[in-house]
């Protein structure tokens, strides 16, 4: 259960900082500003919060099965990782039951 | 009262297909706006020797073929208007106006057009022998249409290089997408002047490839804990 917890905090907070990253930085650089040059800077965000949020969702998955949660709970803590700050709540949530 | 779990659990079964084959769906499709960026991008970049009919290339009111975007095409036929289309960015990125005509497709039935970049505005005046009845062959590289304005639709000037905003101005079936002319030869010659070269055609697909590849990953995971689902419920109540 330990590991799995661990394995969830990390994957928490690297994929809440893409998703800070994404809401705050790549969007509004892709639809507010028309500059070419901060686009082509910031291209690689959207690229690795997607492949975090995958691995996030195993690691969400792998956590509630182990921790027998209930369906509803679960599909919250898949949609958190999507939700800039949601998944930092989800992981002080979890630390403070689980650890 | 056991007829009653059944319809429940055969209800619970269609919801779960439904679902992955939603999530399955919405895999596919990230899956081909991915195929599209890389048939673009790879458009792009290779440089084909070879010149192609029109007809090899494109077909009129259908949607131009993102593999032949780039392509040299060759055809002929006569230019029947003309437009300014303004604020147009070359492959260096310098900005000017340029001349866009609108080419009847000879020997086309019914009758088709293509847009034709044929230079600078600023050149336009260079060929006044032209004429509607000057046969004009020409060789190019197809283009796809923009998407984004940079002047307003008055007469005789275009927003944007797609034959969509100029629908109704002829009588024709129009090709998608245009063509940036690179030579032009009349009965009495080639036409002389500065041709423009198209800057690199951007997606219409917003991302990058393997952004997309990531969210065909992310879909179809999504599928497949859906399909676990009704076993990780049975080991709870368990």
């Amino acid at each position: 259960m330990s590991g799995a917890v661990k394995r969830f905090r990390v994957m928490a907070v690297i994929a809440g900082v893409m998703s800070l990253l994404l809401w705050f930085v790549d969007l509004p650089v892709a639809y507010l500003f028309n500059n070419e040059d901060w686009k082509s800077k910031v291209a690689w965000i959207p690229f690795v919060h997607g492949w975090v949020y995958a691995v996030y969702l195993l690691a969400a998955l792998q956590f509630s099965v182990k921790a027998r949660w209930e369906l509803r709970r679960v599909i919250w803590l898949a949609l958190a990782g999507t939700l800039p700050i949601a998944s930092f709540i989800a992981e002080r949530k979890i630390v403070k039951t689980y650890s | 009262m056991k007829t009653r779990v059944i319809i429940k659990k055969f209800l619970q079964a269609l919801g779960v297909i439904a679902i992955t084959l939603v999530f399955v769906g919405l895999g596919n499709w990230q899956l081909d706006r991915a195929g599209i960026v890389k048939e673009l991008n790879a458009a792009a970049k290779v440089i084909d020797p070879k010149v192609y009919s029109l007809s090899q290339l494109a077909t009129p009111t259908v949607a131009l073929d993102s593999r032949n975007v780039n392509k040299q095409v060759s055809l002929s036929g006569f230019y029947i208007s003309n437009f300014k289309a303004p604020l147009q960015s070359d492959r260096d990125g310098v900005v000017s106006d340029w001349e866009v005509a609108l080419l009847q497709v000879d020997g086309s039935g019914p009758l088709s057009g293509i847009l034709v970049v044929r230079g600078l505005w600023a050149d336009r005046l260079l060929n006044m022998d032209i004429a509607m009845s000057t046969r004009i062959e020409l060789v190019g590289t197809m283009q796809p249409h923009q998407n984004d304005d940079r002047a307003e639709n008055v007469p005789g000037v275009i927003s944007r290089l797609d034959s969509s905003v100029i629908v109704g101005q002829a009588n024709l079936q129009l090709y998608d997408g245009f063509i940036v002319a690179q030579s032009e030869v009349t009965a009495s010659g080639e036409l002389i002047r500065t041709r423009v070269v198209a800057e690199v055609p951007v997606s219409r697909v917003a991302g990058y490839y393997w952004q997309h590849i990531s969210y065909v990953a992310i879909w179809w995971l999504m599928a497949a804990i859906v399909l676990y689902l009704p076993f990780y419920r049975r080991r709870i109540t368990s």
